[in-house]
């Protein structure tokens, strides 16, 4: 059986569907990043508690009292930083701009974390068949 | 239903559970890329013997492998008997609308597509509930199914090819 034998049998119909598929999940793969928002939440903790939640797509710039004073978080372009801490070696600071992961201070016992989906927890783990 | 059916049904689920044991062996790069093995052999069913049998191996294969993995009666299993059933149901509608239109390799894009499409849909009410996530996986899975999708179809033609082949040269070895 050669793979030109093959090729074929394989209708008219089969290739223009496989290239209509192809090129619908491949466009649409570049469509949806460009139209659906990423949804990515920051979070901002004082004491393990969450203090705030906001979304990573627009900028501004809060505070949180902690222990040592207030520390001043910056959301910028789809980035955080700490921009200023009451701290002494200011390492949080020092971190500087992230877009994935966390900055912590922990003098000022202030966490923040960039985080996807956060109001449900919900990942897909299932083992489907 | 005549007996020599239930005995084709019975060694064609086999088969199918086989695959799909195989299958969850392999290791994945991506955890929801899954081949759809067991495709082949409803896909073969179905272009030899027709929708009833093709319905019945699936069903059977699905309710095997469940029972075998642990899932049943959870979302997992709804997932699978969903895009099982309505790939079947796909393939057939357009194998008997369209005759001769699509080959093995069409009809198996057909199925994958309508596979997958149906467990994001089930997943979306039973697991997750957010519409972005979904969103967002939806090209990326219809991409790797058209993938697989291909390459099943292209094993059932091959597989399709042999039996007809064989049945014609003798004519006793036609039980699939």
């Amino acid at each position: 059986m050669s793979l030109r034998k093959l090729l074929h049998s394989t209708t008219i119909a089969d290739k223009v569907l496989f290239s209509l598929l192809l090129l619908l999940s491949l466009s649409g793969i570049f469509l949806i990043k460009a139209f659906v928002p990423e949804g990515h939440t920051v979070v901002i903790e004082l004491d393990n508690k969450p203090v705030y939640l906001l979304p990573l797509d627009k900028d501004g710039i809060v505070s949180v009292d902690g222990p040592l004073g207030k520390t001043t978080v910056e959301i910028k372009d789809n980035s955080v930083r700490i921009q200023d801490s009451p701290c002494r070696n200011k390492l949080c600071v020092r971190q500087g701009w992230i877009k994935t992961g966390a900055l912590v201070c922990l003098p000022n016992r202030v966490v923040v974390t960039i985080d996807r989906g956060r109001e449900t927890g919900n990942t897909i783990d299932a083992v489907t068949g | 239903m005549l007996s020599q059916d239930k005995y084709r049904i019975a060694l064609l689920s086999a088969y199918a559970v086989g695959l799909h044991g195989l299958e969850s062996l392999l290791p994945s790069p991506v955890p929801w890329l899954k081949f759809g093995l067991a495709n082949i052999i409803t896909l073969i069913t179905l272009m030899l013997y027709g929708f009833r049998p093709a319905i019945m191996v699936t069903l059977i294969r699905v309710l095997i492998s469940s029972l075998f993995t642990g899932t049943f009666p959870g979302p997992a299993f709804l997932l699978s008997l969903g895009g099982g059933v309505v790939s079947t149901l796909a393939m057939a509608t357009a194998l008997s609308a369209f005759r001769g239109l699509f080959s093995a390799v069409g009809l198996s894009l057909i199925g994958a597509f309508f596979h997958n499409m149906t467990q994001l849909f089930l997943a979306y009410f039973l697991l997750i509930r957010r519409i972005e996530p979904i969103l967002f996986i939806t090209p990326l899975i219809m991409l790797l199914g058209t993938l697989t999708g291909l390459v099943n179809g292209t094993v059932s033609e091959l597989v399709i090819r042999h039996i007809k082949k064989s049945a014609i040269t003798d004519p006793a070895s036609g039980t699939g």
